[in-house]
């Protein structure tokens, strides 16, 4: 039985990476299936930030509901070892102190707005001082907001789409060596791959991330942003690496 | 084949059951004493050190070649595995700062034997013949000291040894590859039948990747992984095309060992090298030296080796030292498609088009781009949705929809600029050595480009049939930094590649070019360094 993070419906029934794992080799099935082990004691973040910074990882990924990837224990980790991704912006801390800063700036914004920390306060209030931060285009408590919100989701994109719930949950095979892929093409599947849920009566994409757009502005009431609400998902959507830049994945070509 | 094999045994040194290293070439390795003074210590063994390394142990030469990084084994070093592929990088302190700073580490550096190569993508398309003058042609950029003539016997040298696949291509100096072009996936047949509805012209290929085998190199297996280092032996890079010849010849790889200074004698000649090896400060002694750490450690190196007889750093008298470093814009649009794409099945890189590469005299702009697919597994897929500004359940959303995607990439032609360069921060890494500052702001030609780059690729993707289209801003690949030049007041080495402040100091790597076009630049860089390769056997050997 697949498990994928949250409680949501599977959009791959029945689909489990782990029924592959028998075809990976060893090194990487060691590495891969690590990352199910029971989880570390923090050693990085203090016991009195755990909390705000297991609230902000929540949020970014929203992982309001068990069961949870452990994302903090993978930033954590990365942090202690100072395993950092090669660069550091001129105005910017090194990546650790910048966690470390992000904590207590949430904090402090927490208790400006409610008197109470971060992560102490109602998750819709904490994902609008998320927001907050994701909208401002200025200095967040001395760091560039726009590189912190960046190092925030690159560290934690980086550690949830590593581990094989998400597989499942996307959809996606995993590894593959030395197996490989036969069925190269468009709605061409590995005997092993799985359809998606009404595949043949599909909910319509525009329908579906509609919804979720939805689902998200809701929670962040007063602080509704212009992308929130949009009717329809952007023709001409337009990013900026400054979103989140280069992880441990590449896009290099 | 077999004129290849006389070139370049490399291929048929890999074991054929299975496994992907040659222990017993490694065990055996020839070991060099500090002491003794080896004909050529080069710094890097990526594309350009590692060809120079082999041509030369080929031809008799004492060559120690060092690389800060391990010597890789692909079954026990690399995974099949996005996150767990962090070490094929170079992570060690870098600064980034300009107006638009561009992000290092996984996108465009190397660590260990096979240079960055072990973790490209695999395209390897030529420069155009235009590429060699767009000073005098289009008026921005800069000349090269030598022509596309110059190169091409060297290209065609490593597309045989590469080898590399695809159609024969129609673009710049026409030409066919050594292999077939490989089938493609679903995200290949969407570029193609986007760009087939607009009358775009597109090729299958090229990419450095084996189809059908190749001495003991394996046959590609469509596994997808070809960014986080092939397993299969199938992807080209150094480690496999070049390296195990040059063990085979008498060279030795000094892996590990980081070097910290080119030593330089009171007659102005290099006189070695300063490494550090497992926390150890060692010296090795050579006749001479070709530093190939890429665009941002080659300076750097340069710059931290400043001694008496050169205070601003070596080559530097006349500040070219870290200047004209290049990227090149690379945006990646993503479309959505009611079909399931699953863009992870097979090699990112598939086909490519270079219709928009040289100057249109009817644009604003001048010079142009590449466009090719690129399939991003699902943590780069991830970037691309955060881009948009998503996060939360949105950024879920889309994730969950993720088989549903096909992406394509530019590469757009940045024009070299003097500001844009590497300099010594006053920070230090571990050995005490100062880190590197890389500052980087675009032109006004640069961000036209990428409008343009971008504004095709949506269209290409509408054409095809895209629900939603995506795209993030980013940039890829690194060149320039020591350019070559006719003089010393305008780069730092000659035509080949020989500095033009230290007769027996050479750079073979990335960081002489002077302008990039829109190709890929792993094969440009390996023909260049072949063809120093050349020269200095041919014309040098009694000299340096």
């Amino acid at each position: 039985m697949e498990i994928t993070p949250g409680s949501a419906e599977p959009r791959f029934p029945g689909f489990d990476v782990l029924d592959q794992a028998h075809t990976w080799d060893s090194v990487t099935a060691g590495l891969v299936l690590g990352r199910l082990s029971p989880v570390q004691p923090l050693r990085f973040f203090s016991p009195e930030e755990e909390p705000t910074a297991r609230a902000l990882v929540d949020r970014l990924l929203a992982q309001d509901d068990d069961p949870k990837i452990p994302v903090l224990e993978v930033i954590d980790l990365r942090l202690l070892e100072r395993q950092g991704d090669g660069y550091r912006y001129e105005n910017m801390p090194e990546d650790w102190e910048a966690w470390r800063r992000s904590v207590s700036g949430l904090d402090a914004d927490a208790r400006v707005a409610t008197g109470r920390p971060f992560w102490d306060i109602e998750t819709t209030e904490q994902m609008r001082i998320v927001e907050a931060v994701h909208e401002l285009d200025d200095d967040w408590h001395g760091m560039p907001a726009v590189r912190v919100f960046s190092l925030w989701l690159r560290y934690a994109c980086t550690a949830f789409y590593s581990h094989p719930w998400a597989f499942s949950e996307i959809g996606f095979g995993g590894p593959a060596y030395p197996r490989g892929y036969k069925n190269l093409g468009l709605n061409r599947r590995e005997n092993w791959e799985v359809a998606e849920r009404d595949a043949k009566d599909p909910i319509p994409w525009v329908k579906r991330v509609e919804q979720a757009r939805q689902r998200h502005a809701d929670a962040l009431p007063g602080a509704v942003s212009e992308r929130g609400i949009d009717s329809s998902p952007a023709q001409d959507g337009q990013g900026s690496a400054a979103g989140l830049e280069a992880s441990d994945g590449d896009a290099r070509t | 084949m077999n004129r290849v094999r006389r070139r370049n045994e490399s291929a048929w040194l890999l074991p054929n059951d299975g496994t992907r290293e040659n222990h017993r070439l490694r065990q055996e390795m020839r070991r060099f004493d500090n002491q003794e003074e080896v004909d050529l210590v080069v710094i890097g063994c990526g594309a350009g050190g590692g060809i120079l390394t082999q041509r030369l142990a080929r031809r008799g030469w004492k060559v120690v070649t060092f690389d800060a990084g391990p010597f890789w084994n692909p079954d026990r070093d690399w995974v099949s595995d996005e996150a767990g592929s962090h070490h094929l990088y170079w992570t060690d302190p870098r600064v980034i700062s300009g107006g638009d700073p561009v992000a290092l580490g996984s996108n465009n550096s190397g660590r260990g034997v096979g240079g960055s190569m072990v973790h490209f993508a695999g395209y390897v398309p030529r420069f155009h013949p235009s590429d060699f003058h767009t000073f005098s042609h289009d008026g921005v950029g800069a000349d090269w000291p030598i022509n596309y003539i110059d190169l091409k016997r060297h290209y065609e040298d490593m597309e045989e040894e590469l080898p590399a696949a695809g159609q024969y291509w129609p673009w710049g100096d026409p030409h066919s590859y050594p292999q077939s072009p490989h089938p493609i996936s679903g995200n290949g047949m969407v570029f193609v039948r986007g760009c087939e509805n607009l009358g775009i012209d597109v090729r299958i290929g090229p990419v450095a990747i084996v189809n059908g085998r190749f001495g003991n190199r394996s046959h590609c297996i469509y596994r997808g992984f070809c960014v986080q280092g092939c397993k299969v032996n199938a992807k080209a890079s150094p480690l496999i095309t070049h390296v195990p010849d040059a063990l085979a010849h008498g060279a030795e790889i000094r892996a590990d060992s980081m070097v910290t200074r080119i030593d330089i004698g009171v007659d102005g000649r290099a006189l070695g090298v300063t490494y550090i090896h497992e926390g150890v400060e060692h010296r090795q002694r050579a006749r001479s030296v070709a530093v190939a750490g890429y665009s941002i450690e080659t300076p750097r190196l340069l710059l931290n080796s400043a001694c008496e007889r050169f205070p601003e750093g070596l080559c530097n008298e006349f500040d070219q030292v870290g200047r004209y470093v290049m990227v090149q814009g690379a945006p990646q649009t993503a479309g959505r498609y009611q079909d399931e794409v699953r863009a992870y099945k097979a090699p990112p890189p598939e086909a490519s088009s270079e219709v928009f590469y040289e100057t249109d005299p009817s644009k604003s702009y001048k010079r142009g781009f590449s466009l090719q697919c690129v399939s991003p597994l699902p943590i780069v897929f991830a970037e691309h949705v955060a881009a948009q500004g998503h996060w939360g359940v949105t950024l879920r959303e889309y994730m969950r929809d993720y088989v549903h995607w096909a992406t394509f990439g530019a590469l757009c032609e940045f024009l070299p600029l003097p500001e844009n360069r590497v300099t010594l921060a006053e920070e230090t890494d571990r050995n005490g050595l100062r880190v590197a500052n890389f500052s980087y702001t675009m032109g006004d030609n640069d961000h036209a480009l990428v409008k343009a780059a971008t504004k095709v690729m949506t269209d290409i993707h509408q054409a095809a049939g895209a629900e939603e289209v995506i795209t993030i801003d980013r940039y890829a690949h690194l060149v320039g930094g020591c350019r070559m030049a006719i003089d010393e007041r305008s780069g730092v080495v000659d035509e080949n590649l020989r500095s033009f402040a230290i007769p027996n100091l050479f750079v073979t790597d990335g960081s002489v070019l002077p302008t990039q076009g829109s190709a890929n630049p792993a094969l440009t860089i390996m023909a260049l360094a072949s063809r120093a390769a050349d020269y200095l056997d041919t014309a040098n050997r009694a000299y340096v």
